[in-house]
């Protein structure tokens, strides 16, 4: 089985069309989008967003998500004490649908992208057919930690019934959001070509190493 | 090499790299990558007509998804309802700037301008209305997939109520029901359009404006 990269092609990533590369970055005959053989610095831009996202994961959580005002009297929640309001109430399955979203997505995504970053950096114990699964699973989580900012963002608009009850937004929020879409951007930049090649490399310097 | 000219028999997968023969696929079927399992081709049934009746209905569906209110809730003698639209100008109102773009953006802008654009493209291509400004047009089209999130924000909507439901009296409006099926109706549309044909479609055109 031989990759296009081998081949001298590149795979164009909006239409799919496989173009021979003359040049880096090449033209698309097909979409005439611009594109690279692999994603540029994939790695690099990668780490970053991804650091990025793990710093405004901290004062996510420690700042309140959400005010409720009843009768003048304001009562903050952060993330966990909010699921922990819903365990006291006993609304299991709720509780466990926003813990899952809003901690533990956000810390697989931020984990698993370092991991696999680190994977493709060394070579260490690398599974390609695995990580790529993984990567997958990673890129299609990514939308669904928005719930909480969702869930924040109707309250306001419907429990607003002036003095007795009305909702506001936490100062968490801003940085939640920002977490969400940094882990977006970081998971796109990765190439999960790379971990293929990486594979190859060591399969090729492994057979090298025995011939001689 | 010379067989590689014009790349038009091979297919590589976006995922792991890997050349194939490019398969011949029916209607229905779709190809998987032999190293990696992810789909390679896929020919979708019927793709242009169903994408278009599903975003007729889209457009037929979206002033009431908007307009009308999801839910209401009664406390104490008050009663207070909201639509898609009054969350985003409460929210504005309010001076909640960062998540009223988002909510505007996720949950309205884009799966709008998704629905537009895929009826823009099935209304073309069922005519056969092509021009060359359909190639940036379906790339631009693409890069906004990743960032529709009207299902996140039904799921939001659920939650919410179960929220809502143990200390006030929740109503359900019709909103959210045409909501649900716009939700079905933007979802369809993009499921639906068969991307590789659609290029491929758009790559004939094109090599003989060229010739």
């Amino acid at each position: 089985m031989k990759t296009a990269k081998e081949l001298g092609l590149g795979l164009c990533p909006k239409c799919h069309k496989v173009n021979t590369m003359h040049t880096e970055p090449m033209q698309c005959v097909r979409c005439h989008g611009w594109f690279y053989q692999r994603n540029r610095n994939s790695l690099q831009y990668t780490l970053a967003w991804n650091i990025a996202a793990l710093l405004a994961f901290i004062p996510a959580n420690l700042y309140p998500i959400m005010i409720i005002y009843s009768l003048g009297i304001g009562d903050e929640s952060t993330i966990l004490s909010g699921i922990g309001q819903f365990i006291d109430q006993g609304l299991y399955p709720i509780a466990v649908i926003i813990f899952t979203a809003s901690i533990i997505v956000p810390l697989i995504k931020i984990i698993g992208l370092f991991v696999l970053v680190y994977k493709v950096h060394t070579g260490v114990r690398l599974k390609p057919t695995k990580h790529s699964k993984i990567y997958y699973m990673l890129e299609f989580l990514g939308p669904w930690s928005m719930l909480d900012v969702f869930v924040v963002a109707l309250l306001v608009a419907v429990v607003e019934l002036g003095f007795v009850t009305s909702v506001a937004a936490g100062p968490a929020i801003n940085y939640f959001t920002m977490t969400v879409i940094f882990t977006m951007i970081a998971a796109n930049s990765f190439d999960p070509r790379l971990l293929w090649d990486k594979k190859l490399k060591q399969q090729n310097r492994h057979a090298e190493s025995k011939g001689i | 090499m010379n067989q590689l000219s014009n790349n038009h028999d091979i297919v590589a997968c976006h995922l792991c790299d890997a050349v194939f023969d490019k398969p011949q696929l029916k209607q229905g079927q779709s190809a998987k990558c032999h190293r990696c399992g992810s789909t390679l081709v896929e020919r979708k049934v019927d793709s242009i007509n169903r994408s278009f009746y599903w975003s007729i209905a889209g457009i037929v569906l979206l002033i009431p998804a908007i307009l009308l209110p999801i839910m209401g809730v009664t406390l104490a003698k008050q009663y207070h309802n909201a639509s898609l639209l009054d969350c985003i100008l409460v929210l504005i109102d309010r001076g909640f700037f960062m998540i009223a773009t988002l909510v505007f953006l996720f949950a309205i802008a884009v799966p709008i301008v998704r629905l537009f654009g895929a009826f823009y493209i099935a209304i073309s291509f069922k005519y056969q209305r092509l021009s060359s400004s359909m190639l940036t047009f379906f790339r631009a089209y693409h890069h906004l997939g990743h960032w529709a999130m009207l299902n996140v924000f039904m799921l939001g909507i659920i939650v919410s109520m179960y929220k809502l439901i143990d200390d006030t009296e929740l109503s359900v409006n019709l909103g959210l029901l045409s909501l649900i099926l716009w939700l079905i109706c933007t979802t369809m549309a993009s499921i639906t359009l068969d991307q590789d044909y659609i290029w491929e479609t758009l790559e004939q055109e094109f090599t003989h404006e060229d010739s």
